[in-house]
């Protein structure tokens, strides 16, 4: 009797067990929609919150999220060129110090209030006000709005990059205070989405804005769901839970290229694997010793092995995509002329180098690049480090070789060669007074052309002087069911859903 | 009665069939004994060389350099087989030790506030208590989180809870024992407290001590493979089972023996670990009430 018992509460148990499973995994599910067009999202970042202004308004959630949800002045297009949202046109004054946004008229918030110059210009001070991440890109910038359609953001120095750097600046009605934390639940602007449910780190539910300016979305419901498991997203893109995944480690591509009913794609991002050297550490200290390290490192089978269809070997500092990249000349595998070369300049073969790096999926590349400069000889102490951590060592210069996966979403070298490679930015121990001169020179060109060239320039001289090695481009891979359709991959991982349709819905 | 009736021969026979099950444990834990002893004298490895060719092989690959990788391949081309004999060494090494301090600083403590009373019981006791009230794992990863990576720090982040039942359980036993007509025998011949403790009470301490320290290891060494999982452990020049099923995380679908074998010798390790724990704790364990 009481085993009979046993026997049915384990049956009840387990029964409770795969119901409250079923409730949180199947809930969403995509397929059997009867209103139909839910395409359901999951994403490489959770989003932790929904204000582009605040501390988390660079991460790649919120800005995912800021995308759909609010308008921007201008955008990066799909070619990395900039684009008008709110802006029908800009031009800058007589130098680039001072930019003019003609904005589109008949804008309004999804609340059906007109969207106004004077909400750009609150929300630019609200994101001076909040001091996040994103305000950093304008120091001491200002914004005015000269007449009722019409913003003017002026820079205490010339800077061409403003329309670039204004890819990351959204605009909200200007009632929203610095500290207005409970707009953001269900906050109102005017892209093409509208918030129905928002709870951080879980999903973001949202449907099409009717009062949107543009094309109105075709999707019925958007929903981005945050699954941290890369293996439990993998089985929910399978089993159809989900409809859209990127970021997928290249040796899950061919498992999922074999899955019936998946279209697996990869995009060239503007991410370059960036492995800076510390030219102050005495042993980095010439730029020989630094261009012997970088041919010791077979970074062509590391790449082939590791990366086969995610990575290609990078033959310039940004991405091509982005504007100042030019083509530099591949430093080869050799490891006995870089023996010699460290032999010859007197390199010290017992001392450790400290390699830091941040994340694990980087892992097996550091390891790698360590086991390539082991077998010459050199000695690599490789540290994994807390994020935290990782960002106080970096600025602190407290590492001999830094690893990081460095992207340019604002499709500009500004805001990579030209914020990180100057004397006074003291980001790698490198001070060069002619790469100095270069890159004000770029930063302050209104001519495109002519700032493509003279950043083409400066990396020319990084490349050269090997301020670090330089040896990946990344492609992201994106990976969507057949039922998605209209689906274009975004270079930066923040896709734009809304020209994708669902097929029989 | 029926003990006499029955012959020697026949009870030898039984003690031996009831005994060879339980034999069971010292065999396969002096096996990883000796495969952490002799084991990376015989195998080669260098956690620090990648051959990236030979990534994610299959058990019983041939490999590029002409050898077998019995156990297969990780993702960066490194022998599993030596990955597992030289956790074997790592994980048995961090076990003794941690066990090692956690039994010299508790054993300690439980015998000086056992034997004291007073006082200097009731502040020794309090602080095992309030430690306790810790979750021993969050502790752990919190050490480990702020000090950089290396073994003592690993060590000293797994001792620091691991102490309180070595303290707990002598406590007990000194309690009791100072009680005894040979203490108090002892006392009254003037022996200096000193001599009384290492003389007539530490003795009877070992028998449970012993038995506790088998079961502590086990969890050390559990605990010792999460962190490293975690990745919060050991630096990565060191192999550890955790850090090899960490490492095996993303492949479990496409290459499962590089968690899967690791795994299968850390559990086989924590099982007999246990047995041998229980066995011990049946014979020496002190009878407690639970307090």
């Amino acid at each position: 009797m009481t085993g009979f018992r046993k026997m049915t509460a384990f049956a009840a148990a387990a029964v409770l067990l795969l119901a409250g499973c079923a409730t949180t995994t199947g809930g969403s599910g995509g397929g059997g929609d009867p209103a139909g067009g839910r395409l359901t999202a999951a994403g490489t970042y959770p989003i932790e919150s929904l204000d582009p202004h605040g501390a988390q308004g660079a991460t790649t959630g919120t800005q995912l999220a800021a995308q759909a949800i609010f308008s921007r002045l201008v955008r990066p297009g799909a070619d990395g060129k900039v684009e008008g949202d709110l802006a029908e046109k800009w031009e800058p004054g007589a130098t680039a110090a001072e930019w003019t946004f003609h904005l589109r008229s008949g804008v309004t918030f999804s609340d059906g209030k007109p969207v106004a110059a004077a909400d750009v210009v609150a929300s630019f001070e609200r994101m001076m006000t909040l001091d996040g991440p994103n305000a950093a890109n304008f120091p001491g910038y200002k914004m005015t709005a000269p007449a009722e359609n019409e913003v003017k953001l002026t820079a205490p120095a010339p800077d061409a990059s403003i329309p670039r750097k204004l890819g990351l600046f959204y605009v909200i009605p200007r009632t929203v205070t610095a500290q207005d934390t409970a707009f953001f639940t269900r906050p109102i602007g005017s892209g093409p989405y509208t918030v129905n449910r928002f709870a951080p780190g879980e999903v973001l539910a949202m449907s099409p804005n009717a009062k949107y300016w543009g094309d109105r979305p075709q999707l019925a419901n958007l929903e981005i769901r945050t699954i941290p498991d890369l293996s439990a997203r993998l089985t929910a893109l399978r089993t159809g839970e989900v409809d859209v995944v990127w970021g997928i480690p290249d040796d899950q591509l061919p498992v999922l290229s074999e899955t019936d009913g998946l279209t697996v794609k990869t995009v060239p991002s503007t991410a370059v694997f960036t492995m800076w050297f510390n030219s102050s550490t005495p042993a980095l200290k010439t730029a020989e010793v630094r261009r012997a390290l970088w041919q010791a490192v077979d970074f062509g089978t590391i790449i082939k092995q590791l990366y086969p269809r995610t990575g290609a070997l990078a033959d310039g500092l940004v991405a091509p995509a982005v504007l100042g990249y030019a083509k530099q000349q591949p430093v080869g595998h050799d490891p006995k002329a870089a023996k010699a070369a460290l032999e010859s300049a007197g390199f010290d073969f017992g001392k450790k180098l400290r390699l830091q790096f941040s994340d694990a999926e980087f892992r097996p590349f550091v390891q790698a690049v360590a086991s390539g400069l082991a077998e010459i000889g050199v000695q690599v102490d490789v540290l994994e480090k807390e994020k935290a951590v990782f960002t106080e060592d970096l600025l602190a210069l407290n590492w001999d070789i830094n690893f990081q996966q460095l992207a340019t979403p604002t499709y500009d070298a500004a805001s990579n060669l030209g914020r990180l490679y100057t004397c006074a930015a003291k980001r790698t121990g490198y001070c060069n007074k002619d790469l100095d001169e270069l890159l004000a020179k770029a930063g302050e060109s209104p001519d495109e052309a002519e700032r493509a060239e003279l950043y083409g320039q400066a990396g020319k001289i990084i490349w050269a002087d090997a301020v670090g090695m330089y040896p990946m481009t990344v492609q992201l891979a994106y990976s969507w069911r057949a039922r998605v359709t209209g689906f274009t991959p975004d270079p930066s991982g923040l896709p734009d859903f809304s020209h994708v349709r669902l097929a029989g819905a | 009665m029926s003990q006499a009736a029955v012959l020697p021969q026949q009870v030898a026979t039984r003690r031996w069939r009831r005994g060879a099950p339980a034999r069971v444990p010292y065999v396969v834990i002096a096996l990883y004994a000796l495969v952490a002893l002799i084991g990376p004298l015989v195998i080669d490895y260098d956690p620090v060389h990648t051959p990236l060719t030979d990534r994610l092989l299959a058990p019983g690959s041939q490999l590029s350099s002409g050898g077998v990788a019995w156990l297969g391949t990780d993702a960066l081309g490194r022998d599993i087989l030596a990955q597992v004999v030289y956790g074997a060494r790592t994980s048995l090494t961090i076990g003794l030790a941690t066990v090692l301090v956690a039994c010299l600083v508790g054993v300690t403590i439980g015998v000086v506030a056992g034997y004291a009373r007073g006082w200097l019981d009731a502040v020794l006791a309090r602080i095992t208590d309030v430690l306790q009230a810790f979750p021993a794992i969050l502790l752990a990863i919190v050490i480990a989180g702020v000090f950089a990576r290396s073994v003592p720090v690993v060590v000293l982040s797994l001792s620091v809870t691991a102490w309180i039942s070595f303290a707990r359980v002598t406590r007990g036993v000194a309690l009791s024992l100072r009680e005894r007509a040979w203490v108090d025998a002892a006392r009254v011949m003037g022996v200096p407290v000193r001599s009384i403790i290492v003389r007539h009470v530490l003795p009877f301490t070992v028998g449970p001590v012993v038995a506790l320290a088998t079961l502590e290891f086990a969890l050390v060494v559990l605990a010792e493979a999460g962190l490293s999982f975690l990745g919060i452990g050991l630096p990565t020049g060191a192999v550890s089972w955790g850090q090899t099923i960490a490492n095996g995380q993303q492949y479990l679908e496409t290459a499962w023996w590089i968690s899967t074998l690791p795994g299968i010798a850390l559990s086989l390790l924590i099982i007999n670990m246990g047995i041998l724990g229980d066995q011990l704790t049946a014979r020496y364990g002190q009878r407690r009430t639970r307090s």
